[in-house]
Order: structure tokens, then sequence, then C-alpha cells
């Protein structure tokens, strides 16, 4: 199942049952999104799971790594980057996920998969922030079930080398 | 300034060519491709340039093989073996590009047996400035140290002797000049103090009194030696400094300011050439430097087929590969995906 040039990448989930643009501002689709929420990316429906992925693409990633100052201000600025970069994919996540509760669509484990085109280190960095805030698993004594069973923050070679059926390269003509 | 370095069957590498950036040259690899090797090569190089020496006896003490033999630095190898290393130099004027040869053999004991070929004389009517910072701090070790190693009474390479006749070169006479004083201040601010030296032993001056140098922390220790080789005139336009891993005992906060300092050495003209093991360094040196900077990345590796090393060089940081120090980062990627995701996508 092919998806083109989706934020400048383009896909094939060979093994889905469905994979659709979950943002999708086409009134004329049936997967039109419509709603005052954010959306992650792409949705994809595997027989036993499903895959919510956000893609970003970043001109600078250097202007997100907080491990890294040069003084308080320029700390401040780097942490606000990064802390609104790990915000921004926390609450995608979580409004996409109330959007497939009121469509009774979260009957199977959830992995959210963020495509980002950092170096591995920066990556490792966000997927521990967004693993304890989205939060990963039943994350409470007082939870039946878990908002999402897994989340991965990779860069393009990791996605093709973990995930062959699913390759993904970038899009002829970049994003749109 | 050194342009490039060739190696035929030398210590750990069968074949390798680096062409070095007149500014920054940074080497990765993982332990045991010869990242120091090059270093310490290079490094000879340069010295004999400014103390006259041999090249042949100068790479042997700065590698101490075994018994001083300078045949053991020929590649290990079944056969009889002849090797060569080469440094390639470009004078400034006239402009033109000059180079050293040390040739030898597995079977090659003394140092005066080993051939060195090439524009030798012209080489040494130009000397170049150079240190080499090795991963041992000397500088708490100085008292005595200068006088056992002149009698030959201790197994140290030649690097730990000459790192400390460096640091206790006179100060420079006159002002120093705005970028000097100004790099002297940054390293002031993050030592909290001025470097000083009486009878062949280091302290660190401040308000509170005078620290010497065995009750510093290490990492301190290595501004402090930066400190001293700016001040004293050792690190200024024209010379080279060479710095085997610099992240050694330094706080993550600190190597900040190291690479800062490094990076406008290199703005002042100072060739440098260093290697690493810490993802800090080379992503501190990728934020701080700007597009005028002049910095390359040397990512040695063994060729998977022949387990020989090579290496490739890059200006771009994101274009570094291989890269092990990002690679091991990659590994938990790899172990987080494999275990939280069950083989899915597989």
């Amino acid at each position: 199942m092919k998806l083109e040039n989706v934020d400048g990448f383009s896909f094939d989930f060979t093994d889905a049952l469905d994979a659709f643009v979950f943002d999708e501002k086409d009134k004329s689709k049936p997967t039109y999104h419509g709603q005052p929420m954010k959306a992650v990316d792409i949705l994809v429906e595997l027989e036993s799971a499903y895959l919510y992925i956000e893609i970003k693409d970043f001109d600078d990633p250097n202007a997100y790594d907080a491990k890294l100052f040069n003084d308080d201000e320029d700390l401040k600025k780097k942490k606000d980057g990064f802390k609104w970069l790990k915000n921004y994919l926390k609450y995608k996540y979580r409004d996409s996920y109330l959007y497939r509760h009121a469509e009774q669509k979260v009957d199977k484990p959830i992995h959210y998969i963020c495509l980002l085109t950092f170096d591995n280190a920066l990556n490792t960095t966000m997927q521990k922030a967004l693993r304890k805030e989205l939060p990963v698993g039943k994350a409470s004594n007082r939870w039946n079930q878990e908002l999402v069973n897994s989340c991965q923050v990779v860069n393009l070679d990791k996605w093709n080398q973990h995930f062959p059926k699913w390759p993904a390269s970038r899009a002829v003509g970049g994003a749109t | 300034m050194l342009k490039k370095i060739k190696f035929e069957k030398f210590t750990a590498f069968e074949k390798l060519e680096v062409e070095f950036s007149e500014g920054i040259n940074i080497f990765v690899g993982e332990n045991g491709t010869g990242k120091t090797h090059i270093l310490k090569a290079a490094y000879a190089a340069c010295d004999v340039s400014k103390s006259q020496k041999n090249l042949a006896e100068k790479i042997t003490k700065v590698f101490l093989p075994s018994g001083e033999q300078i045949g053991r630095l020929a590649k290990r190898a079944s056969v009889s073996t002849l090797g060569y290393v080469e440094i390639h130099r470009e004078l400034a004027d006239p402009k033109k590009v000059i180079n050293i040869r040390l040739s030898l053999s597995n079977h090659t004991k003394l140092p005066e047996k080993a051939s060195v070929s090439g524009a030798y004389k012209q080489w040494q009517e130009k000397p170049l400035e150079s240190v080499y910072i090795p991963v041992k701090d000397m500088m708490a070790n100085a008292p005595g140290f200068r006088s056992l190693y002149s009698l030959r009474n201790i197994h140290f390479e030649e690097v730990y002797a000459d790192i400390i006749d460096r640091a206790f070169l006179g100060t420079l006479k006159g002002q120093a000049d705005q970028s000097r004083k100004k790099l002297l201040e940054i390293l002031q601010g993050a030592m909290d103090g001025k470097v000083i030296n009486k009878n062949e032993e280091f302290f660190l001056k401040n308000k509170q009194g005078e620290l010497e140098f065995t009750l510093l922390a290490e990492g301190i220790r290595k501004l402090a030696l930066l400190w001293v080789l700016i001040q004293n005139g050792t690190l200024l336009k024209g010379s080279v400094l060479f710095w085997d891993e610099p992240e050694t005992n330094l706080n993550p906060k600190l190597m900040r300011t190291v690479v800062e300092i490094l990076i406008e050495l290199q703005r002042m003209g100072v060739q440098i050439f260093l290697t690493t093991h810490d993802y800090i360094i080379l992503k501190e040196f990728d934020l701080q430097t700007n597009a005028d900077d002049k910095l390359r990345f040397h990512s040695l590796f063994r060729n998977k087929d022949s387990d020989e090393v090579e290496v490739a060089s890059t200006d771009n940081y994101l274009n570094i590969s291989p890269n092990t120090i990002d690679d091991t980062f990659g590994s938990f990627v790899d172990r987080e995906i494999e275990k939280s995701m069950g083989g899915l996508g597989k």
C-alpha cells in the first residue's frame, strides 16, 4: 500500500490492511480529518497492530540539541526548541488517539513511530523524553489499557534497516 | 602547514593516504585503527623541523617500539616488509609543497639504519612550531620528570617529555595581542585562575591562593595546559597542535570551552589535529563552527573484506561515515525497536 510524498517522504506498507494520510485536508476523501485536533501524518492498520507515523524533516537539526549550549540564553532557546518538538510530538499523538477512540478504532496495540532527520544520539534523547511523557505502556496502576504500546524515534536509515516491509525514501521533488 | 600523510606497510596501515585540512582535523574510528599513529607520525615530522633531530630517531622515541628497534614499526607480516611514512607540507614563502619520507624494513634495528629521504634540508630550514598533548596529563608530574627522562631512567614515549618542555617555555615578551588575550580570558573564566610555575611545579593561582596541580581536577589541568601554551606563545599563527582524546577526564560542560578555544586557534591560523571517541566533542564542533571555518572529519575504519585500515574524509558532520560514535547510539535505537516492536515490519 503506497503513500507518495507525505511531508517529503514516500512509503510502501506492503503488509498493511490499510494506510492513509491521517491529517487529510481534502474534503472529498473518505479519510478527511476535519476536526480542530492535532493529527499525526500517517495511520497504518496491520493485522496485529496500528502504526501512528509522524514525519519531521528539519533543515537545522542542531536547533533541537539541548545537550549543547553556549550560554544560559542559548541553552534556554535550545531547550525551548527541544521542549517544543517534544510537546508537538506528544500532543499530536494524544489528539490522534482521541480521534481514533471516537472512531472506536483503538482495539489493537499502537506503535508510534517518529521519522526525524536527526542523528541517532539526538533521536535516543527524544525517544526517552517521549516514552516518559506520552506515556508508553500501562503507566498508572489504575489503567486497564495502555495509550500506546511503544514509541520509536528513528531516522531514515534506521527506518529502512528495521522495517524492510515498509520501505521509505525521500520523495522525488521533496516536501509538498 | 601539513598537507598530507602517506603510509605504506607502517604500523597499522597497509596503505593509507590522508589529505589534511589547513584548519581542524578530527580523527574518529574504533580502537586499533591507528588514529594516534597518524598524529604521532605527523608530530614527529613537525618536531624535527625545529629540533633538527633525525626523523628516524624522533619517530622511534615517539612510538617507542620494544627495545627501540625501529624495524618493529613496519607492518607485521610473515615475510620481509619494507614500509614508509611520508609527510607533505606546504611552505608559505615561496608557496610550494615539499615532503620527507622515512623508509624502513622489519629487519632494521637501529634508527640510523633507516633511511630518510625527500627535501629534508628545506624541511629543517623552515621550522614548524608544534605541540602534542598526550592522553595522560603530565602537568602534575612535571617536577623532576625532565631530568629523569633525560637520564633515560623511565620508559615513556617522548611526547610526554616534549609536552613538559613546551609548558616550561618562558612567557612571550610584551603585551599579548587581542585574540590571544581573549582566549586566555575564556580559559581563566572556566578554570577560575591563572597558572604560575615555581621550581618546575605548576600552581593555579586565584583569590583563594595557590593550588598545586596534584590537587586539581584533571579536566582543569587540561584547560591550564592550554592556557600555558597560548600564554607562552607555543600556539601562535603557523603552529600545529596535536591533541589525543581531549575529552579524557573532561566534564562535558567544559568541552564547550575547549572546542571554543580550538576553533578560535584555528581562526588565528593554528593547524589542529585531534582524535576523539566523544559525541559531544564532535557535535560541539558541528554547532560552533560557521561556513568560514576549516574543519575536516577523518573516519578510520577496517575494510570488511581486506581487514585493512581505510579512511573516509568529509567536511560535513552529517556525512561522517562510518561514524562509530553515532553508531553506538544507533545500537540503542536497534535494541529498543527489537525489544518493543517484536519483529513488526521485518
